[in-house]
């Protein structure tokens, strides 16, 4: 395979490129997927059926743990993308582990909300706006749960073969993948949450 | 060495998507009316979206597939805009009226 030393590892060959553009295609699809499921969630959004509304069910603070996390792990990936085109392949992988911490500490945290939600009596099945909502907010922590996944099988392979065109590639898409996931949250923050309380 | 690992433009967009987020804030502890607090819900998301795709996506970057790629994403934001407007606008502002 010929390898483009001018540009960064994870650009280095044809394939490369390929791949990194077909995310980009792929994250497309997840634009207009989450667009379906905020549309449902706007829609629903005044039907309680007897069921808490979002100012009743909402707390802040751990909202605000969950988005001072996410927001952080977005950061230390982009780091870890960036250690990596410097070839600090250590600091690569430590910003990577912080990234995931991070992300299995959203995780926690959401699915502690969750069980919250249920004991105050808001299960999927209350009415429309909880099922548009846990709808919403769980297919976001699935993308989030399979991401924690994806990334330590990633970070297995660099620690066992070191940053080469491969890694590096798969590396970057990882990257793409959990800055996207980012932006997402950014939306159900400010139009779920701090809407909902407003 | 430092200065490698943590590059300015990342530490600064970091910090700006933190302040965007407090910044936010405002809709529940400030005192203003309920399409102000719209708007700023819009505009901090959209900025802090924006640095992600531009300064952490590093979108603008590869130069053979930069257009298509523009071009991909522009189309994907035009149908979920669609979907989420389009929808709004017959179910719940009722413009069938």
């Amino acid at each position: 395979m010929k390898v483009d030393t001018s540009k960064p590892l994870e650009y280095a060959t044809q394939e490369n490129n390929n791949r990194i553009f077909g995310f980009w295609v792929f994250l497309g699809a997840e634009i207009v997927l989450f667009a379906t499921l905020f549309t449902v969630f706007f829609v629903l959004v005044n039907r309680f059926a007897g069921g808490p509304s979002g100012s009743e069910l909402f707390e802040i603070g751990p909202v605000l743990i969950e988005t001072f996390l996410l927001l952080t792990s977005s950061f230390t990936i982009g780091l870890a993308v960036h250690a990596m085109r410097h070839q600090y392949k250590r600091a690569m992988l430590v910003f990577f582990g912080l990234t995931l911490l991070m992300g299995l500490g959203f995780l926690g945290i959401e699915i502690a909300e969750f069980v919250t939600y249920v004991h105050e009596g808001a299960t999927l099945q209350t009415s429309a706006f909880l099922s548009s909502l846990f709808v919403l907010l769980g297919t976001h922590g699935a993308h989030v749960t399979f991401g924690l996944l994806w990334g330590a099988a990633i970070m297995i392979q660099l620690m066992r073969r070191g940053i080469n065109p491969a890694t590096a590639n798969k590396s970057f898409i990882f990257s793409l993948y959990w800055h996207f996931l980012d932006v997402v949250w950014i939306f159900i923050f400010s139009f779920v949450y701090l809407k909902g309380l407003m | 060495m430092l200065k490698q690992l943590f590059p300015v433009r990342h530490v600064i967009g970091y910090i700006a998507s933190l302040v965007l987020s407090a910044a936010a804030l405002a809709v529940i502890y400030g005192d203003f009316s309920p399409a102000a607090n719209i708007a700023i819900l819009v505009v901090t998301a959209l900025i802090q979206a924006s640095l992600q795709l531009f300064l952490f996506m590093h979108i603008g970057e590869s130069a053979d597939t930069k257009k298509e790629l523009y071009i991909n994403i522009a189309y994907a934001l035009f149908v979920g805009l669609v979907t989420i407007f389009g929808t709004l606008f017959i179910f719940v502002w009722g413009w069938y009226k």
